[in-house]
């Protein structure tokens, strides 16, 4: 195909303007599905080279960010963008820098994996990197390496797959494209324990690459090990986002002391929780302000504290913050 | 008739334990009766008004005695309606004529239903995993067998019903018509029993549809050549369709033959239900060969890969045109006016059937047929289309730096290509057939005849496009069900004396019957252009929507 010549004007080719660009952003891009809104004016920026990890139960919208990100879906309202394309109207621009795991591994039933792989690889002709080299559609190399790493059978057709194995010929064909941009729909469903670790390693890879990850998951560990920053999707809207490292400030931080004596009476302070732990222990809830505590501590005897530990919030533990009663934003 | 044989193997039951059955039983035999309603609807209006219109248009067309008996010397003999139409047995009266021309056709109407059916309700279940879901629950092998035939057989009762109430509206006694409607059935129960087999044999709906599909096919070979062929008539008895025939509705009833397919059709149904009882659940009797050596040919494209998948499919295509083609050509040979009046000749033209009285008249006359084939060829790859959507694979291939109208042209492009190749196909192989009988047609006038498919097949392909990019979910239907009207309307239409701007509204009406006439060149490029305009539309209304799964 003529992918070269029909180079559209805003996919510059010198390195320089095209780095500005974000590998996605969306501008209060919208879907409503008759009387649903599955996605609520959402913006997002994932920068170039960021693994972005997008969280929700089911149902919550995050297919649908992704198929509004590649035009598979037309936006009831606002815009998407991949490295500066709006990708509703020039889909095929957009899509030259990208490569897509949906989240139902539907494959084509007669073809084996090898065929699977032949065909999409005729899909995507060559493209131009961002320091202006020519890139293979396809890096057979590294896909035969993937195909080893997650002990694929090719000569199996489709049909004869379980859905782990589907899934993993999506994988392999994704990532052999070394895309610059990854988008991932819940990828490691179906996948062994063991394979899920090849799949990190290959996340790792592409980080280290440079390539940009889009991480739609309900699996916290996951998110959690690879996500540079993380977004939570509740009902068609953003509740939250930012690094792992911002996001645990709203969740709180658990703090258990153990003391040598009797544990001792401390006064009320705003932002913290207290329960017993056992005869000689107290554990702290701390939403705000953990110096308070600190000082409460040290004034009711600061010496007979024997042993003090200090735990931030998981990305469960914030993750059920946001689904536990709360409705809607949640308070910095 | 399979309850009877299960009930007499089953131990003795207790009354908790017959209604542990039943419930799921009867759960599972509405859900099936459910997923077939589309169907079932389609056939029985196909049914009704059908038999409604045949008599009504005979006794408007053939009003005297005299007119009936001319008609009735003259197609007697005819071997090219018999085709079609099955052995007429009286041509005299209304009831007579009923019977062999709603008869004959809605026969080969109800095995295509039988084996529709069947396949649906057994292969495509498991193809689709969800026979695995409800095995796995309280429900045996055997119960969800029974389940899904109890669907069909309603089914069954209902297009019978339709056909009776045709007939019964279109004036015909109903005791006789019950009769009628009956033997028309009679066929559906043999099919059933071919699909509930070839679905136990087929690892995959789609060979399981072929394989009977072939059957059927033979059963309809089988009684054209009894029908037509001097000295062969007992072959009449090898097929179901014949012994519809054999049963000789309001002529010489004989109820006795029902035996037969009551017979065959416990038989098969048995058969398969033995099979079905001792194989793993998901395969076929016939191993899917699941390993193979990579092919890398035909993947450079999607439309190239669409015609990969699409392969077998058009290999069946043609070999079953070309095949019935050259039978056709052969038979062609024998047809001759010799001894017909001109005023039996008119009469004959308003059967829509043009001038059959000679070979070229009735190649004609059958290539309307061939016309009607293309056209649901033209469905079906437009159905292909829209199940590489329904079943998102079409999400994984516009998630490349493909355009969707690329790809929607590809596959219209691939659809015609091969609608042109099946019409010449046709036009090519009845030239040979009537060349082994010494009948020297010429071979550019009949390849024009296959040709002379392609407008009609072009325009119903814009249309089934322009349906698949506003509605994609009805898009199918839609196609199907248009073709079929159009072409029912061209068939009936004239003989009910309804206005002719009416009639004309179907597109086959404004096809020029080569080889009998010209090629009507102004009407076929209108439909072209009609076509070509939907198909544009098409590529644009596509661009504009969200893609849709199931």
């Amino acid at each position: 195909m003529s992918d070269h010549a029909a180079r559209p004007p805003q996919a510059p080719l010198e390195p320089g303007a095209d780095a500005a660009l974000a590998a996605i952003r969306t501008e209060g891009l919208s879907k409503r599905y008759g009387d649903t809104v599955a996605l609520d004016s959402l913006d997002l920026t994932v920068r170039r080279g960021e693994v972005y990890g997008y969280l929700g139960p089911n149902g919550a919208g995050k297919t649908t960010t992704i198929r509004l990100l590649l035009g598979l879906h037309r936006p009831s309202a606002g815009r998407g963008e991949l490295f500066g394309v709006d990708s509703w109207r020039d889909p095929v621009a957009a899509h030259r820098r990208v490569a897509y795991v949906p989240g139902e591994p539907f494959l084509w039933p007669a073809l084996t994996s090898a065929e699977t792989f032949e065909f999409l690889a005729h899909l995507r002709a060559p493209t131009l990197g961002a320091d202006g080299r020519e890139l293979p559609g396809t890096d057979v190399a590294y896909r035969d390496t993937l195909v080893e790493r997650f002990q694929l059978d090719t000569r199996k057709k489709i049909r004869a797959l379980s859905k782990g194995n589907r899934q993993k010929v999506q994988l392999i064909a994704a990532l052999a494209t070394r895309a610059e941009l990854l988008l991932l729909d819940e990828p490691t469903a179906g996948l062994d324990p063991l394979m899920e670790m090849a799949f990190r390693d290959c996340m790792q890879e592409a980080k280290d690459r440079g390539q940009a990850v889009f991480l739609s998951s309900h699996i916290l560990s996951e998110v959690e090990a690879l996500c540079d920053r993380v977004g939570i999707l509740k009902q068609g809207r953003l509740v939250d986002q930012g690094t792992l490292q911002e996001l645990r400030h709203l969740g709180a931080q658990t703090v258990e002391v153990t003391f040598t004596g009797a544990t001792p009476q401390l006064p009320p302070l705003p932002g913290v929780r207290v329960e017993s732990a056992g005869p000689r222990a107290l554990r702290f809830e701390v939403t705000e302000g953990i110096g308070q505590l600190v000082d409460a501590l040290a004034e009711a005897g600061g010496s007979s504290i024997k042993t003090l530990t200090s735990r931030e919030p998981s990305l469960e533990e914030i993750f059920l913050h946001h689904y536990d009663g709360f409705d809607g934003r949640v308070e910095r | 008739m399979s309850s009877v044989s299960t009930a007499s193997c089953a131990p003795p039951a207790s009354g908790a334990q017959v209604l542990a059955t039943l419930v799921p039983a009867r759960a599972l035999a509405r859900r099936a009766f459910r997923d077939a309603r589309v169907r079932t609807v389609s056939f029985a209006y196909l049914f009704g008004l059908y038999s409604y219109i045949q008599p009504v248009g005979y006794r408007h067309a053939y009003p005297t005695v005299a007119d009936r008996a001319g008609f009735s010397r003259s197609f007697s003999d005819n071997k090219a309606i018999r085709l079609f139409y099955g052995l007429p047995h009286d041509l005299l009266t209304v009831s007579g004529y009923a019977a062999w021309r709603v008869g004959g056709t809605l026969a080969i109407v109800a095995a295509v239903f039988g084996l529709l059916a069947a396949v649906r309700a057994l292969r495509t279940e498991e193809d689709t995993g969800r026979m695995e879901l409800v095995l796995a629950g309280d429900v045996g092998r055997r119960t969800a067998y029974l389940a899904a035939m109890g669907a069909i057989a309603a089914g069954i009762a209902i297009l019978w019903l339709a056909e009776l109430a045709g007939f019964v509206a279109g004036g015909l006694p109903v005791g006789g018509s019950a009769y009628l409607a009956l033997a028309t059935v009679s066929v559906v129960p043999v099919c059933v029993g071919v699909g509930a087999v070839a679905s136990q044999l087929a690892p995959t709906r789609r060979i399981a549809l072929e394989l009977g599909g072939a059957v059927v096919g033979l059963m309809f070979l089988l009684r054209v050549i009894a029908d037509t062929v001097s000295g062969v008539g007992w072959l009449r008895w090898a097929t179901p369709l014949g012994w519809a025939e054999e049963l000789r509705p309001f002529s010489d009833p004989r109820p006795l033959v029902l035996a037969l397919p009551i017979g065959v059709s416990a038989l098969l149904l048995a058969l398969a239900a033995r099979i079905a009882a001792t194989r793993d659940v998901g395969t076929g009797v016939v191993p899917a060969r699941d390993t193979a050596a990579p092919n890398p040919r035909l993947l450079s494209s999607p439309t190239a890969q669409a015609l990969r998948g699409e392969r077998a499919t058009l290999i069946v295509w043609l070999l079953s045109i070309g095949s019935f083609a050259f039978i056709l050509g052969m038979i062609s040979t024998s047809i001759s006016s010799a001894g017909i009046s001109k005023s039996v000749q008119e009469e004959i033209a308003k059967l829509g059937a043009g001038s059959i009285l000679t070979p070229s008249g009735y190649l004609a006359f059958v290539f309307v047929f061939f016309i009607l084939a293309v056209s649901l060829f033209v469905c079906a790859q437009i159905a292909g289309a829209r199940r590489e959507e329904a079943e998102e694979r079409l999400e994984t291939l516009l998630a490349q730096p493909l355009s969707r109208g690329g790809w929607l042209a590809g596959r219209l492009l691939l659809a015609a290509s091969a609608a042109a190749a099946i019409s010449l196909v046709a036009g090519l192989l009845t030239w040979a057939g009537a060349a082994t009988q010494g009948l020297d047609l010429s071979l550019p006038r009949m390849l024009e005849a296959g040709a002379n498919c392609l407008p009609v097949a072009l325009l119903f392909l814009g249309i089934a496009a322009l349906a698949y990019a506003l509605v994609p979910r009805a898009s199918s239907g839609l196609a199907y069900g248009l073709v079929t009207v159009a072409f029912l309307w061209q068939l009936v239409g004239s003989l009910l004396g309804v206005p002719k701007w009416l009639v004309e509204l179907t597109p086959f009406e404004h096809v020029g019957l080569v080889p009998a006439e010209a090629f009507k060149a102004p009407a076929a490029a209108v439909m072209v252009g009609i076509g070509l305009l939907a198909a544009l539309l098409a590529l644009g209304a596509f661009r504009q929507r969200d893609l849709i799964g199931r």
